[in-house]
């Protein structure tokens, strides 16, 4: 191979306003699905059917198709079937935010349902009412156990985020593209982008590990 | 029937069952009198624990009933299929279980005084204070701030105690306390319970440790095939069984021990 690597060519300013709408995206989107993940793994357990379908469907939807193919939809279809757009920016934040959400409800269900029945068995034993023993024991449990998960979401979302620059959006990965068109460069300005990429994730998954160490200290 | 001789609890006729095909208790009647305390033992699978389960109001029951101090306690509704259970006599009882249960996410005192501050409302200051004095009294005083994973077993269990005593239990249930834990550590649980036990505090306690039976029971119900086999005095059901089934349980553990 006889390429000569020039990195001076590629510019790091628009990379930096990309990264910038990332993480923009990525904290919007992590406000959407933490917060509202919540209630949607609530419905996901309701015991009424009525209410517990809608939910299942909401959530196998999300973790059954692709992402790139919800947000190219969530661009083209949502306008056309209801009449309403918002913007690249806010399409690409509710798109993000839903498949997050609907991931991060099943990390709640899990979590919940993980709680051993004995902790309950002992809250009664104890004399608290049903509130009482979800509010106590059952949620402090299942929250903790829920936050390497909800990280780790959080994280992927960080990736998936890319994939909006197909519909352009003026994330990182769109002015990495855009930066390859004009300079031709694109192994060097698609590694830079990589390596931003690892440079944000990268202490985020160290900091899931030893969450999760210290969790098997404490519960063992 | 005077006061004294009054039955702290009557379970009439319990059935219970898991499911349409595994009945656990068949028509179980048991009387306990006010500062006794009953030791029940029995073959794995006899229902022992399922009792003591049912006796917390952990369990829906088939039919039959429980009164506790005179009061009712627990019924079975035959038009519903549904248990009836008092809560207000339902915390006159203490339960302790044979892996600890201690919420993992608070510290030993907080385990303490979550229930007393919660179900009684009590003064948090108040409640602190007892809960320091109980764990004082256990052995415990330095660890009041220590979470439960940085515990031992016998440690664990002993603040298992503690904290089902910070409601002032009319009546204790013990189900298999030391069964998890290491040899070592069974005596410092058992000591507690025997403390306990010299303050007349009447207690339900399964076990699998006849030493520890012998030692605290001031009756001993063998329990099998969800049926009470045979019901008397220590000396009598361990040392000297009148029923075969009891007279075979007995040899076989004791021949284990050799």
């Amino acid at each position: 191979m006889n390429y000569t690597f020039d990195f001076n060519a590629v510019s790091l300013g628009p990379l930096i306003e990309g990264l910038i709408v990332t993480l923009e995206l990525t904290v919007a989107a992590n406000l959407i699905g933490v917060i509202l993940g919540f209630p949607l793994a609530l419905l996901l357990m309701s015991r009424i059917a009525v209410i517990r379908w809608p939910a299942t469907l909401f959530v196998e939807f999300f973790r059954c198709t692709p992402a790139i193919v919800q947000i190219v939809w969530f661009f083209y279809c949502v306008p056309m079937l209801f009449n309403v757009f918002l913007g690249s920016m806010t399409m690409g934040i509710l798109a993000l935010g839903l498949n997050l959400m609907a991931f991060n409800a099943e990390a709640y269900r899990a979590a919940i349902q993980a709680v051993p029945r004995e902790q309950v068995d002992a809250g009664i034993a104890l004399g608290l009412n049903p509130f009482q023993r979800v509010f106590y024991i059952v949620l402090p449990n299942a929250l903790r156990a829920s936050i390497p998960v909800l990280l780790t979401n959080g994280i992927v979302i960080f990736q998936q985020s890319a994939l909006v620059a197909i519909v352009a959006v003026q994330d990182l990965m769109y002015q990495a593209k855009t930066l390859a068109t004009e300079t031709y460069r694109p192994i060097e300005t698609f590694t830079i982008a990589a390596l931003i990429y690892f440079a944000v994730s990268f202490p985020v998954t160290q900091v899931v590990g030893w969450l999760e160490r210290r969790r098997q200290v404490l519960t063992s | 029937m005077t006061a004294a001789s009054a039955p702290l609890v009557s379970i009439q006729s319990l059935h219970k069952s898991y499911g349409p095909h595994i009945q656990v208790l068949k028509g179980l009647d048991i009387e306990m009198k006010p500062g006794e305390r009953v030791v029940v033992i029995g073959p794995s699978g006899g229902g022992k624990s399922t009792l003591l389960r049912v006796m917390m109001g952990l369990e829906k029951i088939d039919s039959g009933a429980i009164t506790f101090g005179g009061k009712p306690y627990i019924s079975s509704s035959d038009l519903a299929a549904k248990t009836v259970i008092d809560t207000e006599v339902r915390r006159s009882i203490g339960m302790v279980f044979q892996h600890y249960t201690l919420f993992p996410h608070l510290s030993v005192i907080q385990n303490l005084v979550l229930a007393p501050c919660k179900v009684r409302g009590e003064k948090k200051a108040s409640a602190l204070q007892r809960a320091q004095a109980l764990l004082e009294r256990f052995g415990l005083g330095a660890k009041a701030n220590a979470f439960p994973a940085q515990l031992s077993g016998g440690q664990k269990q002993r603040v298992a105690i503690a904290r089902a005593l910070m409601l002032d239990p009319k009546l204790m249930l013990f189900d298999e306390v030391t069964s998890a834990l290491d040899p070592e550590l069974v005596a410092e649980v058992e000591q507690v319970i025997l403390q306990l036990a010299n303050q007349n505090l009447p207690m339900m306690i399964v076990t699998h440790d006849m030493w520890f039976a012998k030692n605290i029971a001031s009756r001993v119900i063998f329990c099998a095939g969800g049926v009470v086999v045979e019901d008397g005095p220590p000396e009598q059901v361990l040392g000297a069984p009148r029923e075969e089934r009891t007279r075979e349980f007995i040899d076989r553990v004791f021949h284990i021990k050799q």
